[in-house]
Formats: structure tokens, sequence, C-alpha cells
């Protein structure tokens, strides 16, 4: 079997399967002989599991898989209201015991005929999210929240076949975090260009992503870089989760060590340029993954600020479950490295119903008509694979 | 020992970690208030946070009951906190200033920085002080350069300090300086 078949097969072997961006490539994770389904009992115990370590590490000596938004909102004490819930897993890792490296021109031809619906349904209108819009812009005013993000679903019924769908995604939008997941009754797919926490031995670093400006004819790397520049409101917006994630890695860093290492920079993509900084430390020697996680998700950028209080006004806004959305995919190798992504520009398609759940942020001088079509824009991507 | 009374804020880190460039730094939650350490500090810290002083009468109270006895020092909200505590009215601003790097000038009655200097600070407040505000031996020793907004109060002689901007911030140039000052006045 060459590599150039291989998607092929394992894809119409029913084999459950994940795909990682790397950095050259994607890595393929399959024979996965352990599955972990998350719950607010069992995750400490998987994230304090003293992992066994070999002399030397094998490539498939890690666990890979996902934390949903709620059960990282429990880990950190914060609780959800009662809502609207397809009863999806909070959370699921899986151990491989097979891991073959892939370039980045993915070779697939899907053969199968899956039924896709072109059209989908959001579940707030505009009208909606301008009077939520409204409601937390009060919440500016008043010091209760400084940044706050609005999270809209686009919904259909699809049968889809998820290789297909991510491999066109991959084609249009190669994206640094992209992922893919592939189980029995449920796939994710993913173009997610942030990287929530490298870790490797004592040093960390997170990527905030907080600014979009949408791709046209006239603009350019550096037009886009002059724009974010002069646009007051992105400068803010993107000010605050610098800050934020400075501070989140202060929690578990040691004094001093957190450094700023690329100040707001353009990165491009298929339909948008975003704005994006880097940020690193040393860990404190003492420090566990599980302190790492907590300290870090879920995402400040696609929360708001301060996270607990915003967590806090957002969750009792929300009338349905996020589910994978903000949450976070990745891995954490037995030596105790990890990588993890947040969870956005994501299909959940579970039950033959498709999700794509999307964004934007709300500060002082936001404007709703804007966000509201800002969050479209972060979805079209998406929504044009169903065509 | 410094004493960070956090206020649940995603900026209060970033204040432990300037702090601890000082001192040995604890923090609690202010809701987690520790007696011992309470006892053991030799400075105070309330933190930034969201919401309105008023939302925080514990802080005030440790505030009442530690004034003259230790140094305290107050960052933003904690800066609201102090001055709440005070008397002073804290109400909401026409223009809100999040992620926001501003000049602040120094005026002639400070005594720890120089009279005319000016600095460029990283601001995250709605609210600000109401003024005219007058109490004993305090004085507003900073103000924004454009809107007048009070951003720094001394007390030399209780030892209290405070800042509407955050020196812990990325957006305030040479932070460090400010903390120095204050903790060796």
């Amino acid at each position: 079997m060459t590599k150039n078949y291989l998607l092929n097969e394992i894809n119409s072997s029913n084999k459950s399967f994940i795909l990682y961006k790397s950095k050259k490539g994607f890595d393929l994770f399959s024979d996965f002989s352990k599955k972990i389904i998350l719950n607010n009992k069992n995750i400490n115990k998987f994230l304090k599991k003293k992992l066994k370590t070999r002399k030397k590490l094998k490539n498939t000596d890690l666990f890979i898989g996902f934390f949903g938004y709620e059960i990282l909102n429990n880990l950190i004490g914060v609780k959800l209201p009662k809502q609207k819930s397809i009863n999806f897993p909070k959370g699921i890792f899986y151990k491989p015991e097979t891991k073959v490296s892939l370039k980045d021109n993915l070779f697939y031809k899907s053969n199968s005929d899956k039924k896709v619906d072109k059209n989908f349904k959001i579940n707030i209108n505009q009208k909606t999210y301008t009077k939520i819009f409204n409601r937390f812009k009060k919440k500016i005013r008043s010091g209760d929240t400084y940044q706050i993000k609005i999270c809209t679903k686009y919904k259909n019924k699809s049968k889809i076949d998820p290789l297909d769908f991510f491999c066109r995604l991959a084609k249009s939008n190669l994206a640094p975090e992209a992922f893919m997941i592939k189980d029995k009754n449920f796939s994710i797919i993913s173009c997610s260009p942030e990287n929530l926490i490298t870790k490797n031995g004592l040093s960390v670093s997170t990527k905030p992503i907080a600014g979009t400006l949408r791709k046209t004819k006239n603009i350019n790397k550096t037009k886009a870089l002059n724009f974010f520049r002069n646009n007051i409101k992105e400068t803010k917006e993107h000010n605050m989760i610098v800050d934020m994630e400075r501070n989140d890695l202060s929690r578990i860093c040691v004094p001093g060590s957190v450094r700023l290492k690329k100040e707001k920079s353009v990165e491009e993509y298929k339909d948008l340029y975003h704005y994006v900084s880097l940020i690193s430390g040393k860990l404190k020697k003492n420090v566990k993954n599980i302190d790492i996680i907590k300290a870090m998700m879920p995402g400040g950028s696609v929360i708001g600020c301060p996270k607990i209080n915003t967590l806090n006004l957002l969750n009792n806004q929300e009338k349905e479950n996020r589910n994978i959305y903000t949450g976070s995919f990745g891995f954490i190798k037995f030596n105790g490295d990890m990588r993890f992504n947040i969870i956005i520009r994501s299909i959940l398609n579970y039950k033959n119903i498709s999700e794509i759940s999307v964004a934007s942020g709300v500060v002082i001088d936001s404007n709703a008509k804007h966000e509201f079509n800002e969050n479209f824009i972060k979805a079209k991507a998406l929504i044009d694979l169903y065509k | 020992m410094i004493y960070v009374i956090d206020h649940k804020d995603s900026f209060t880190h970033n204040v432990v970690h300037q702090f601890s460039l000082f001192d040995d730094v604890e923090c609690d939650d202010f809701s987690k208030i520790d007696k011992f350490k309470l006892n053991q500090a030799s400075t105070i810290v309330f933190s930034p946070g969201p919401g309105s002083p008023k939302d925080y009468p514990t802080s005030s109270k440790i505030y009442k009951k530690l004034k003259g006895k230790k140094r305290i020092i107050g960052i933003c909200l904690g800066f609201q906190q102090i001055l709440f505590s005070e008397g002073a009215s804290i109400i909401e601003q026409n223009k809100i200033y999040h992620g926001f790097q501003s000049e602040v000038l120094v005026n002639k009655s400070s005594k720890l920085f120089n009279t005319g200097q000016k600095f460029k600070v990283g601001r995250y407040h709605s609210l600000k002080l109401k003024e005219p505000f007058k109490a004993e031996n305090f004085d507003i020793t900073m103000r924004c350069v454009i809107s007048g907004t009070a951003m720094s109060f001394e007390n030399n002689i209780d030892k209290i300090y405070g800042f509407q901007f955050h020196p812990e911030s990325f957006l305030t140039l040479n932070g460090k300086l400010f903390i120095k000052k204050i903790l060796s006045a």
C-alpha cells in the first residue's frame, strides 16, 4: 500500500482515525487501542495519570483528542446553566498504535454519494444578535466585562464524507492547527489557525489571534498590517488578549520569564487575514499538565476578558451547548509534552446533523451589524464545502 | 511579603509577576483571604477586576482595617476600591478605555515622580473617579493628558498608592519603575 492510497484504504475500512496538521504536512493517527470518553468525574484522573515513559519515546506514545467547552468550564469551577444539548461527549482521547506522516497535498478521491444539504439554519438572527450585543455593551459600560464574544451556530441535516470535506478544506485553507476526527457516529473537521498551548520540556507558548480582515483584491499582507495598526478598535481588542494570555502564562511560569516574542503580526488565509501575537514562558518546576490546562483553557481569545466573569455572562446568555466549539484539540505525549489548539472554524457532524459555530467580539466601539457579518465571513469557508 | 488580593481578574498574575521582581508575593482570591498571610504581609495590593468597588465590600473592610498599618497599593479597580473606601464616588465614563495606550502627566503634588514628566501607560477601565474628590493626605498625582481623568494618587503619610492604569501591561513602557518607586517610598 503506497501512501497515496492510504487515505482511501483507511476511509473505506471504517476504522476511526485522526489527521492533524504537522509542520511539513499531516500526521495520520489510527489503530486506537484505547478510547477515553471524558466526564467531570474521570477528567482529573485522566490528566493526573502518570504516563508510562520508556527510555525512547515512540511516536505513538501519546493521547490525542479533544476537550469540549463545557468540561473546560467545569474544570475551572464555572458551571453552565441548563442548555439545549445534543448529548455529544464532553471530551474524547484516543491512544493510537499507528502514526503515518503525510504531505500537505492530501490524496483522496471520494466515491460515495452522500446527501448534502446546501442550506443552513442560523440559531440567532441579526435582530436577536443586536439585542444580545446591546445588552453586553451595557455590561462593558459598567465594567463587568471588557470584551465578550457572541457565538452563532449554523446547522443543517447532512450525511457527509468527512475526509472529502477535510481534503478540500486543506486545499483551500491550509491552517496550522487543522485537524479531523472520524469516529463511528461522529466526525469533526476543522481549519483552526490558532495554537493555544505548545509545551516542550519546561518551555511553553501560546499564539492568540484577535483581529480579522476579509480579503479583497485590493489588499495584500502589508496593507492588512497597516489596516490593523491604524484601526484603534482592532488594536485595543488585540492588546487586551495579549495581556490576558500573558496573565494566563504567568500563573504557571517563572516570574520574569513571560515574554512577548512576536507582537502583532499578520497571517494570511484563503478568505481573510488574522492579527496574531506569540507569547512564551518558562514553566515553574512543580507545575503539572493539569495546571497548564486549567490556566490556559478555555482559550481567552475566543471568550473575552476577564475570563471568569465573561464566561458567566456568556453562559447565561447562550441557549445551546457549544459542544466542541472553543474547546481544545491536541495531544499529550507520554513524556508530558503537549500541543493544543482552540477548536474554531470547525464542523461537528453528529448523528448526521452538521453544526458550524462562530463568534466575534463585542468591545465598546464595535458595531452589531459588522460583527454579525464577521461571524458569517468566518463560517463561509466551511459552508462553501456543502456546495 | 506582598499579599495580592485578586478580584478574579485576567490581569492579576501579570501584577503578581511584576511585584515578584521585588519581593515574595502571595496571591489569593478576594473571597478566600488567608488571615495569617494578611498579618504577615508588609504590603497589600488590591488587584484589578471586573465590576465596581461596591461589589467587593470585604476588600473595603480589609483596607479600612489596615490603613496606616501596612503599605497599601491599588491597581485599576484596586485604585478605585481605595478611593471608594475613602468616600469617593466611582462613576461611568463617557469614553471607555480598554486596551488603550495613553499618556499621563505627573503634576506638582507628586512626591515620587518628577513634575511635568509624561509616561505612556496601558488602560483597562470603564469607570473613573468622580471629581472633585477630597480626602485627608490623598493627592491626585497623575492625569490623562487628553481627558484629565485621575490616573494615580499618593498618600505618603499612610503609604497608600494607586494607579488607574496598569503598570503590569505590555502597553505601559517601563512599568517596573512605578512599582519600584512606590515600594521604596
